[in-house]
């Protein structure tokens, strides 16, 4: 096994975009794999990073959704084989720290790097001249090629082998971290009145998920038009409105002054506004459950303590939606695979790695639910 | 009909609490009328009485009383002429959605608690034409006050009323913030700030869920000492700061599962340092009256998954929990008596609450005069 060069969109700095260079990637040492990365998702916590929202250790290889094909294997690896098809989860899941032991593997210790992309000995796979580059969450899926944690490599069943890669990379982290919001972290349970402040590729699985948990009503809350008609017409949503305000009073109608039982938030970023509406939507006993970042030098959980204790609300964070990636990625795959998943419906566009850029504009336009970069090989 | 009644009432926010003669009307149907002996210095009457909680005004102070049932109205089942019973700050009707599904905590009917009238927009205590109403529709500052039977739960004849007082709302507060709306379970490290009559409480409802680390943080020396050597604290810091550091090294760096805060005034920086004591998972419940904001950059909550759960009456169902708590304290797991720190005079109650004030009592509780 030897070096190999890879082209991957890189960050070099907040503001700047993401550039196209040839690096050159390591062999996997023991416990770790190089994957050919086939396709990769374009999610919006990669460009928290260009927009300097994620304080994230540069220069870096973007890229956390991804799925491929086990091109080698380190020393001591038992999870997969060269030749596997595999998606990768967004951390590693090791299965023996305390997160693991207690079912929350998706804070698993071994995600501490995910912020800098070093590997656990302190060392790194991608390199630019002299310069030392980290995967973002350890992966770098934005790379035609990276070297990845065998602990964050999720290998596909006889089933799932057929599944496009577009839609494989999907699952290692959009998909989980929406539905899971709804189904895992906020509970959501049969009858349930809940409101889904955006709806794009993670808010759009988190509609999924609350419907299949049995939702009475699944509101949607998104300014861009083409994203609520997506939502009602194609993932289950039941009302879909362009602002908190109507939202609001259209929940407080129809159950009767009782209010919603859970807000989850999955838009772009959040603002103390919305995190505001979203408790106020919410009645007693209600929840807000909060995927999605906010902006760097903002403390959008600005809420009142009082607006809780009175009515017994909750406000929680949710990471990978409370999923836990060993279990929830094959899981999903196989409701997808009954017909009651959709995931080719979350795949807007199809890019080329040349294509970063414009797709993130393409996000940022509210144009897509999710783009894909379908890597060249 | 109607008697006469003495009673500390508040008529301008900032006045001290005044001892007059009220008119107090018969009950009316599904109302009783009490003849309270014992009456909680709860903080929260305080907060009223300087403006911090709204209510409306002139009110009858006091929602933590107990005492014996004086007469029922029409159509009264709950309790009878002659009971005992204690009155619980929430009522529980048993039929609004919250009551019938065993979150009494929330009953509509608690509704007017900050108004002081009955369901109907009428008051029963009255003077020179004037309306005042009740504390969560009870007044138990009062001597006798009407309250609805849903707000009235009987107990056992032996149990003394200075202690039955204070087990319809200080004490499930704060046992309840630890063990219901908690949910603290047994092996787990348990950061509680403030111990009074609320805190003091969620320290017994911590130490008896089997927590590993029931560690207390309060500036006052007198309250750290009776929470480990009397209500089954392990640890006490008068600062966060301490308690921090240590939860760090006592948990090898996992930190707390629990935070509890139950401090007289809230204010952001408790909730601040709450939020950062608890580890992965970790929950951040808090019962306290106050303008205290969570002013947190969501990472903080997304990354290690913690939650902030308010809590009204620690998550607790009166009907059921007061006679849990009753039980519990005649087997000897919960210690009420030795929340009682003093005890005062009706004529008293501006002293009862300074006394407070300066850290001096865990509970100070009203014995009224017949």
């Amino acid at each position: 096994m030897s070096t190999i060069t890879t082209r991957a969109a890189i960050a070099r700095a907040p503001h700047v975009g993401w550039e196209i260079v040839d690096l050159r990637l390591d062999p996997p040492k023991a416990h770790e794999v190089r994957v050919k990365l086939m396709a990769a998702g374009l999610c919006h916590s990669d460009d928290h990073i260009t927009t300097g929202d994620a304080p994230i250790r540069l220069p870096v290889v973007g890229g956390h959704e991804g799925a491929g094909i086990v091109e080698s294997v380190g020393p001591d690896v038992q999870r997969v084989k060269p030749g596997d098809k595999i998606v990768c989860s967004y951390i590693p899941a090791c299965g023996a720290c305390r997160p693991c032991s207690t079912g929350h593997s998706n804070m698993c210790v071994k995600g501490l790097n995910a912020g800098t992309g070093m590997f656990e000995d302190g060392t790194w796979r991608f390199h630019e001249g002299d310069t030392d580059i980290g995967g973002f969450c350890t992966l770098g899926t934005f790379s035609q090629y990276a070297v990845v944690s065998e602990w964050a490599t999720v290998p596909l069943r006889e089933d799932f082998q057929d599944i496009p890669w577009e839609l494989l990379c999907l699952v290692g982290c959009g998909v989980p971290t929406g539905w899971g919001s709804a189904v895992h972290a906020a509970g959501v349970q049969a009858g349930d009145t809940v409101v889904i402040f955006g709806a794009g590729g993670v808010g759009s699985n988190a509609v999924q998920g609350a419907r299949f948990a049995g939702a009475k009503n699944v509101i949607v809350v998104d300014p861009v038009e083409f994203k609520r008609e997506m939502a009602t017409t194609v993932f289950g949503a039941t009302h879909a409105f362009a602002t908190a305000k109507e939202a609001h009073e259209f929940i407080r109608e129809t159950t009767w002054g009782q209010l919603a039982d859970h807000a989850i938030m999955t838009p772009g970023a959040v603002t103390e506004e919305m995190v505001n509406a979203a408790v106020q939507m919410t009645g007693k006993g209600g929840k807000v459950t909060i995927t999605a970042v906010g902006h760097i030098n903002e403390r959008a959980v600005h809420v009142p303590a009082g607006a809780l204790i009175g009515y017994m609300r909750q406000v929680r964070g949710a990471l990978f939606g409370d999923s836990n990636p060993l279990y929830d990625i094959p899981m999903l795959l196989g409701l997808y695979k009954s017909g009651q998943l959709k995931l080719d419906e979350l795949v807007t566009r199809k890019y080329t790695l040349d294509q970063v850029n414009q797709a993130y504009q393409d996000m940022n336009d509210g144009r897509n639910i999710r783009g894909v970069i379908v890597h060249e090989h | 009909m109607g008697i006469t009644t003495r009673a500390a009432v508040c008529r301008v926010p900032g006045q001290p609490w005044e001892i007059t003669e009220l008119e107090l009307d018969d009950p009316k149907a599904n109302e009783v009328r009490i003849k309270f002996y014992a009456a909680g210095l709860c903080h929260s009457d305080d907060h009223i009485q300087k403006g911090d909680a709204p209510m409306r005004m002139p009110v009858v102070g006091g929602h933590e009383g107990a005492g014996i049932v004086e007469s029922v109205g029409p159509s009264v089942t709950r309790v009878k002429a002659g009971d005992h019973v204690t009155c619980s700050f929430i009522p529980a009707c048993g039929k609004c959605r919250y009551c019938a599904t065993g979150r009494q905590q929330l009953c509509d009917a608690g509704l007017n608690a900050a108004v002081g009238c009955f369901l109907d927009g009428t008051f029963r205590f009255h003077q020179d034409g004037e309306d005042f109403g009740g504390l969560c529709v009870l007044g138990t500052f009062s001597q006798y006050a009407v309250v609805h039977e849903y707000s009235v739960i009987k107990i056992p004849e032996e149990i003394p009323f200075d202690v039955a007082a204070l087990v319809a709302c200080g004490v499930p507060t704060g046992w309840g913030s630890a063990v219901r709306a908690g949910g603290v379970r047994a092996g787990q490290t348990v950061v509680i700030y403030g111990t009074g009559g609320v805190g003091m409480n969620a320290v017994q409802g911590a130490a008896l869920a089997g927590a590993k680390n029931v560690i207390v943080v309060d500036p006052v020396a007198f309250k750290r000492d009776m929470a480990t050597a009397v209500f089954g604290a392990t640890h006490a810091f008068a600062t966060a700061k301490e308690a921090h550091d240590f939860v760090v090294e006592t948990t090898w760096g996992e930190l707390a599962e629990h935070a509890i805060i139950t401090v007289g005034i809230l204010h952001d920086e408790v909730i601040a340092n709450a939020i950062r004591i608890v580890g992965k998972t970790g929950q951040v419940t808090i019962t306290a009256v106050g303008n205290g904001w969570i002013n947190e950059n969501p990472g903080l909550l997304i990354g290690y998954q913690r939650r902030v759960q308010g809590s009204i009456y620690g998550g607790c169902c009166p009907l059921v929990d007061v006679p849990q708590l009753i039980g519990l304290y005649q087997a000897g797991k919960l210690k009420l008596d030795e929340l009682i720190t003093r005890r005062y005079k009706l004529d008293e109650i501006n002293e009862g609450y300074q006394d407070m004030l300066d850290g001096r009592n865990i509970r100070g509780v009203i014995l009224h005069e017949h």
